[in-house]
């Protein structure tokens, strides 16, 4: 590639010289016919040669041998892999030429696509934000506090019959209050100032990540189905059929929930079709077709884990995963993604979070829960015991951590196999946590032992959304500044106590 | 357990320096505290007629307060008015269904309060 690139970069600069290329072959001192060849790429070009060159059109050897264009060819090839952006096929083995003719435009497309990309993040970042994030609520919060400590305080003042000491005194309090108000509201006008709001979708998976938010994870109709299904005197029960032959290296766990979801597609096809077919959710038809085999599965886990003897087995066990699995026959995946199902009103389990991720930390599965954002589209806090648990596959780590929000929750996480090890290959590990709200530790085995007053650490949401100034684990810069709620109530308390 | 005693749980320090003021101004003496467990503390320690308690606090939240307190016999019947930023509906329903007595959505009136306090304390 250096030596295609090279010859480009020698015709660019000749040509930029004014020189022919008699004139350049007769100084560097070979024949024009072979700088030709050289110039398009059709012959290499040795060292020694190409310091004659250089010298004579006054440039670098650097210059020529393309080290830059190598790195900017691999930025364009990496950019048009995207999957977001037209069929990588349409661009293949282009970039060099690019690169090599045009070099100014070539760093014009990625210059914009890296501005692009930019301004990308920090609406995506702004939107998780505005979703779920605390910063809001926070904020909103603070000014209700202001507005009631002003109305009370001016009140006060209003009420007359105050010593000249008490005057002074809540007139002070007046005053820090609208400053306070004011430092707040402008927060939130710079905050509104700083990005798009709208941000719409824009893949089929965001789509049926936004439709199962709706929907809650629960979806009656597919509870009803799989309940007459296994009532059905005549069914012909997946239990009764033999392990598949055509996936004999899945586990056992595996090969049921594929044969529950066949049964669910044979038996579920027409209210499948109804929930997703005209959903505000689901615009596409990729997108359909994505919820469809999401709620297939969720089928399939419903029959294999029916709700009411599952939630009374949750409820026995405390929630144990792993008894869970072995008495239904399932593994720690599905047991665990079928917890966080049990949301029928009147008859809920445990409030649960649940957040699926790869070792590269892409988000494939998440659940969020009231005052616990899961992020959407970049990794979550470091610090998460989803990405601990990678440490010890196959063993569940808790962790009792503390949202600069000041709110708590018992996170429970364990990185797991997602497929047969194979000689050569890293083992391909997802790691599944779910979380639950403080006031439900007691509920689940995961908090056993537990001394909630002195176990929670500080934990964040994402790193450009988490005002913890002094943590050691920060990747990326916030982008509000200001402590977090937790933090400054622990220094209003240091501070009164 | 009767006293003129009231304790006032709020992590806003302006909040409580008016709270003070105006319940001292109708004869009571306030206690205040900043966060959920040092009001369950004091309120093992000392007899207080009513609580003002604010329902987003620090670490153990207002509601989880309330609850800890219906849960223990010795407090169990202390009446409770509840401070909140939150006023919808649920919100309310929340509070009532884990034992509240009155429920005051912030900001409030002064009188509403001392109002809501003179009902419920127990001179």
């Amino acid at each position: 590639m250096a030596q295609k690139l090279t010859g480009l970069k020698i015709r660019a600069r000749r040509k930029e010289l004014g020189l022919t290329q008699a004139d350049l072959a007769r100084h560097a001192g070979i024949s024009a016919p072979y700088l030709n060849l050289i110039e398009g790429n059709r012959r290499p070009v040795g060292a020694a040669l190409l310091k004659r060159i250089s010298a004579e059109l006054n440039v670098d050897v650097a210059q020529l041998d393309g080290g830059a264009e190598r790195r900017l060819v691999q930025a364009l090839e990496e950019l048009a892999a995207d999957p977001r952006f037209a069929d990588p096929n349409s661009t293949r083995g282009n970039a060099e030429d690019l690169v090599g003719r045009h070099p100014g435009w070539s760093e014009l497309i990625l210059g914009l696509f890296r501005a692009y990309e930019d301004q990308r993040q920090a609406v995506l970042a702004l939107a998780d934000r505005l979703n779920h994030d605390p910063f809001l609520g926070e904020n909103v919060h603070q000014m209700l506090t202001n507005a009631t400590s002003l109305s009370s305080a001016a009140e006060i003042l209003a009420g007359g019959s105050l010593s000249e000491k008490e005057q002074r005194r809540f007139g002070a309090i007046v005053q820090s209050d609208v400053a306070r108000l004011s430092a707040t509201a402008r927060a939130l006008l710079g905050f509104f100032d700083s990005a798009e709001m709208r941000v719409r979708s824009a893949t089929p998976s965001e789509h049926v990540d936004a439709f199962i938010l709706q929907e809650n994870n629960h979806f009656p109709t597919l509870e009803a189905l799989a309940k007459d299904y296994l009532q059905a005197p005549s069914r012909d029960g997946f239990r009764d059929v033999s392990p598949m032959t055509d996936a004999p290296d899945d586990t056992p766990e595996t090969q049921r929930f594929a044969l529950a979801k066949r049964t669910a597609r044979r038996i579920g096809s027409e209210a499948v079709g109804e929930i997703v077919h005209g959903h505000s959710a689901l615009p596409s038809e990729d997108s359909r077709r994505l919820a469809e085999a999401a709620i297939y599965s969720y089928l399939a886990g419903a029959i294999l884990m029916p709700y009411e003897p599952f939630l009374e087995a949750a409820e026995r066990h405390r929630y144990d995963i792993d008894a869970l699995c072995r008495r239904f026959g399932v593994s720690y995946e599905q047991a665990a993604h079928r917890l966080a199902t049990l949301r029928r009103p009147g008859a809920e389990g445990v409030q649960l979070a649940f957040m699926r991720s790869d070792v590269s930390g892409h988000v494939t599965k998440r659940l969020p829960l009231p005052g616990l954002p899961l992020p959407r589209y970049t990794t979550a806090c470091s610090l998460w015991a989803i990405y601990s648990a990678f440490q010890t596959p196959g063993i569940t780590v808790r962790q009792y951590g503390e949202l600069p929000s000041g709110d708590r929750f018992l996170f429970f996480a364990r990185a797991v196999d997602k497929m047969p090890a194979r000689i050569g290959y890293p083992r391909k590990l997802l790691s599944v946590m779910m979380a639950c709200p403080a006031n439900e530790v007691g509920r689940v085995v995961y908090g056993d032992g537990l001394d909630l007053e002195k176990a929670a650490v500080s934990i964040g949401t994402v790193c450009r959304l988490c005002r913890r100034e002094d943590c050691g684990y920060r990747q990326e810069e916030q982008l509000i500044a200001g402590p977090a709620l937790s933090d400054k109530r622990r220094m209003s308390d240091a501070n009164h106590s | 357990m009767s006293s003129n005693r009231i304790l006032v749980v709020e992590d806003e320090p302006n909040i409580v320096e008016s709270l003070r003021f105006i319940l001292e101004r109708v004869n009571y003496d306030v206690e205040s505290v900043s966060n959920g467990l040092t009001a369950l503390e004091q309120m093992r320690k000392q007899a207080f007629s009513a609580v003002v308690l604010d329902i987003m606090l620090p670490g153990m939240n207002g509601l989880d307060v309330l609850r800890t307190m219906r849960e223990d016999s010795r407090l169990s019947k202390l009446p409770v008015i509840v401070l909140t930023a939150k006023g919808q509906a649920q919100d309310r329903k929340a509070a009532e269904e884990t034992g509240a007595n009155a429920f005051i959505t912030k900001p409030y009136s002064n009188a509403e309060v001392v109002k809501q306090v003179e009902k419920f304390a127990r001179r």
